[in-house]
Formats: structure tokens, C-alpha cells, sequence
């Protein structure tokens, strides 16, 4: 009896072992973390808040569904990087914020958050060419010092890799994703004024601050 | 002796690569000391996308400061100019070039890198037929393969010079290579690689340095295998 209580234990321990490792066999994981260059061009002149929530920070996509194995892509990491670099590049001064909308610093003109809407990809043998696809859309929130909708905006971004080089599936996804959050930071450094709300916010900036030079030219003169 | 055949035929029947060079130039070579030439593939297409790798090879082989070539690394440069020559934002025409140039920032970096000219190259290699099959087996007496593969592979690239300075397009080269690769297997495979995107990189760098420095004779239409 107690030799079948130990092979019945035995047998369930490889059972289990053998469940285990098969279901890590169709599980993937892949975790970005990139950095990005600084955008090259004019600065906007404005005092930004840039808010990355919790969620933003640790963003994982993860997808089971029955016609692909297990994914877990966590891209956190790489788009906090990106989004603070590109947005602490586009403008004359940005400021990290931990919390939003609390403790607020007065000089702030410009609050901007983005949210990650969806995170698509496609594997070679799921498209005709030779090809890992990822789609990645942002929802971008703008608010101004009182805490006002400014401008709501979406950044679209694609990555590509084909298959000749990769050496993993996890790595060609990983560079699919790193390509498609250069991206989503070209989109945005380019897009920016193009958005007609931001476009009429900087005009009245632009207006407000050049009415401020003559004023002090003004000054100076009765000086 | 056997062994001297043996390596011969490996050497006839792994260099069994034909590249074909053309060029069509708008203006002599005006590479000076100072300048530099920036190559970058073209990544637009949704079927294909130009190999970095290929990219990375025209630069090496063109690339000689002594003969007053300098190339800047292609990832070295985009990461530089950032975001202006990613996929969906690098000028596909001269006109848009002018149109980024209008931006101070970028202009004073363009001129801080000396850069001249500006070399797109488009295109990729693929396989375009393979047959044959070889089986492996292992046993108690030991493993082996046996049989036989074949496969064709073709490379097909533009490159388009622009002149950074003057604005304007100062010629295109095309490189097309084709070559066959074979495997035979009596126990051991033995891969005799046609190296036909290695081929058609030596040939575009050899090309192009024709093309970029001044008072070099031009070729018009070059042929090796």
C-alpha cells in the first residue's frame, strides 16, 4: 500500500511537472525596454505636466486566445521612457507629475496623459508575408491648470520585422515593438500642432507672450 | 590531390553568383574633405523591408577616411535626427527634404555631420525557388543525412544619391544579383552558399565610391560573377 501511495505520488508529480512545462512550452513573454532619442526641433513654449499613471507605467498586454499560444507583452517600461523623453524635449519645460489631478504646480500650463487604448500584432504565419506586425493606439488627454478637457487626440503607431532577423519570436516581437513606439513619438512630436485645439492654445500663448515683449519693450522705452 | 579537387570544386560551385550594376548620374562626384555620405534603406514597404544588415555592409565597404569617404552609421544618424527619418517621416522626395530643412534644428545638425549626400537604398533578397530534400536519421550505429537541396535566391536594390547641398538628385544605381545554393548530404550536409546579398553590397560599395568621389572614371554598366 505504501509503495502505491508512492508511485501514485510519483506519477502525479510528473504529471503535474509535464502539464507545467507544456503549458510554458506555448507561453511567451516579452518585455521592452528601450530608450529613445531626443526629438531634434523647436520647442514649444509652454510649462507641461506629464502624467503616467501606475497602469501606464506597468502596461502588459496579455492575449490567450484559441488560435495562438499565450502572450504577455509588457511594454511599461519602454513607453514611460519614450513618452518622457519626447515629451520633456517638445517643450520649454516639462514636469513629471506622481499624482494628478493633486498638488498641481502653479507654473503649469499643460497637463498631458496618455492611455494606451489597444496593443495589436500579427505573426508571420498569420499574414502572407514574412512579417511581425504590431499596432499600438494611444488615447491622448490634454488639461489645462484648472483641470479642463484642452484637447482629447489618438497617436496610431506600427512596427515591423521580418522574419530573416529575428533569432527568437520574442526578440522579433520586441524590436516589432520598439520600432512602433519610435513611432508613436514621431506621431506625437509631429502631430502635436496639427491637433487644432493645441494649435489654438499655442497661438494664445505665442499671442500672450509677444504682447509680454512689447509691453516690456514698452517699459523700456518710457524708461 | 583528392583533397586540392575537392576544395576547388567547393570554391567553382559556392561562387556561383551573378551581379549586374547599373548606373544612371545626373552629376560628377563632389565628395570633398569634410564631408560625409549618410546610407539609409528604405522601411515605407509593407512586403519588404530594405536589410540593416545590407545597409551595414555598403557602409564598411565604403567607408575609407584616407580616400576621403566618410560614412556615418545608418542607426547612428536616425537616431541623431530623430524623429525625421523614422519609416513613416523620412522625406521620399527632394521636395520634402527642402521642406525639412526649413527647420533650423535640423538643418544645423545636417551641417554639423558635413553630411553631402545622402544614399536610399530599396529593395531586399529573397528566396525564389528551392527543391531537393535531404532526410537525417539516428540509430545505434550512429546518425547521417542524405540527399540533396537547392535554392535560388535574388537580390534587387536601387539606390538613389541625393545631394544633400545642392538639393538635388544626383543619380541611381541598381544592383541585381542572382545565385544558387546547394546542399548535398552523403552523411554530413555540405552547404555551398551563393553569398548573393553579400555579392550585390561588394558591388554597390565599389559602385558607389565610383559615383561620390571626383575625378574618378564613371562605369557604365559593370558585369561579374
Amino acid at each position: 500500500m505504501a509503495w502505491s501511495k508512492n508511485g501514485f505520488s510519483a506519477v502525479w508529480k510528473i504529471t503535474l511537472v509535464s502539464a507545467l512545462l507544456l503549458a510554458a512550452a506555448c507561453s511567451h513573454t516579452v518585455s521592452v525596454d528601450g530608450r529613445y532619442p531626443q526629438p531634434v526641433g523647436q520647442q514649444h513654449p509652454l510649462t507641461v505636466g506629464i502624467y503616467l499613471s501606475d497602469e501606464f507605467r506597468k502596461f502588459t498586454h496579455h492575449e490567450d486566445s484559441a488560435d495562438r499560444d499565450e502572450w504577455n507583452i509588457n511594454t511599461g517600461k519602454a513607453q514611460k521612457n519614450l513618452f518622457e523623453t519626447v515629451l520633456g524635449s517638445m517643450f520649454t519645460e516639462a514636469v513629471s507629475l506622481s499624482q494628478y489631478p493633486q498638488d498641481l504646480p502653479k507654473n503649469v500650463e499643460l497637463v498631458i496623459v496618455p492611455e494606451v487604448r489597444e496593443l495589436q500584432f500579427t505573426m508571420p504565419r498569420e499574414n502572407r508575408v514574412n512579417i511581425f506586425e504590431v499596432w499600438i493606439k494611444y488615447d491622448m488627454h490634454a488639461y489645462d491648470q484648472r483641470g479642463e478637457s484642452v484637447a482629447n487626440w489618438v497617436i496610431t503607431a506600427y512596427g515591423k520585422t521580418p522574419t530573416a532577423f529575428l533569432k527568437s519570436q520574442e526578440d522579433a516581437l520586441a524590436q516589432a515593438i520598439n520600432i512602433a513606439l519610435r513611432d508613436a513619438g514621431a506621431t506625437l512630436y509631429t502631430g502635436f500642432e496639427r491637433v487644432p485645439e493645441l494649435q489654438a492654445f499655442l497661438a494664445n500663448k505665442q499671442r500672450a507672450l509677444s504682447m509680454k515683449g512689447d509691453e516690456t519693450a514698452g517699459e523700456e522705452t518710457t524708461e | 590531390m583528392a583533397k586540392s579537387i575537392f576544395v576547388f570544386a567547393l570554391v567553382l560551385l559556392s561562387g556561383c553568383t551573378t551581379v549586374v550594376i547599373d548606373e544612371y548620374r545626373r552629376s560628377d562626384g563632389e565628395l570633398a574633405r569634410g564631408d560625409s555620405v549618410v546610407i539609409l534603406g528604405r522601411r515605407h514597404s509593407s512586403e519588404y523591408e530594405t536589410e540593416p544588415d545590407l545597409i551595414d555592409c555598403v557602409g564598411r565597404r565604403l567607408h575609407n577616411p584616407k580616400r576621403g569617404v566618410t560614412v556615418i552609421p545608418e542607426q547612428h544618424f536616425v537616431d541623431a535626427m530623430y524623429p525625421w527619418f523614422e519609416p513613416r517621416t523620412a522625406p521620399m522626395h527632394l521636395k520634402s527634404l527642402d521642406r525639412l530643412v526649413d527647420i533650423p534644428e535640423v538643418r544645423e545638425r545636417m551641417e554639423t555631420y558635413g553630411v553631402k549626400y545622402i544614399v536610399w537604398i530599396d529593395g531586399s533578397t529573397e528566396t525564389t525557388a528551392s527543391a531537393g530534400s535531404i532526410g537525417c536519421s539516428i540509430g545505434t550505429g550512429g546518425a547521417g543525412c542524405f540527399g540533396f537541396g537547392t535554392w535560388d535566391k535574388e537580390s534587387d536594390y536601387e539606390a538613389s544619391v541625393w545631394d544633400f547641398r545642392d538639393r538635388e538628385l544626383s543619380g541611381k544605381l541598381s544592383a541585381d544579383a542572382k545565385g544558387t545554393s546547394y546542399m548535398p548530404a552523403i552523411v554530413v550536409p555540405i552547404p555551398l552558399i551563393a553569398r548573393v546579398q553579400n555579392n550585390a553590397c561588394k558591388g554597390m560599395a565599389a559602385q558607389l565610391q565610383q559615383f561620390l568621389l571626383p575625378a574618378q572614371p564613371a562605369g557604365g554598366k559593370s558585369s561579374s560573377s
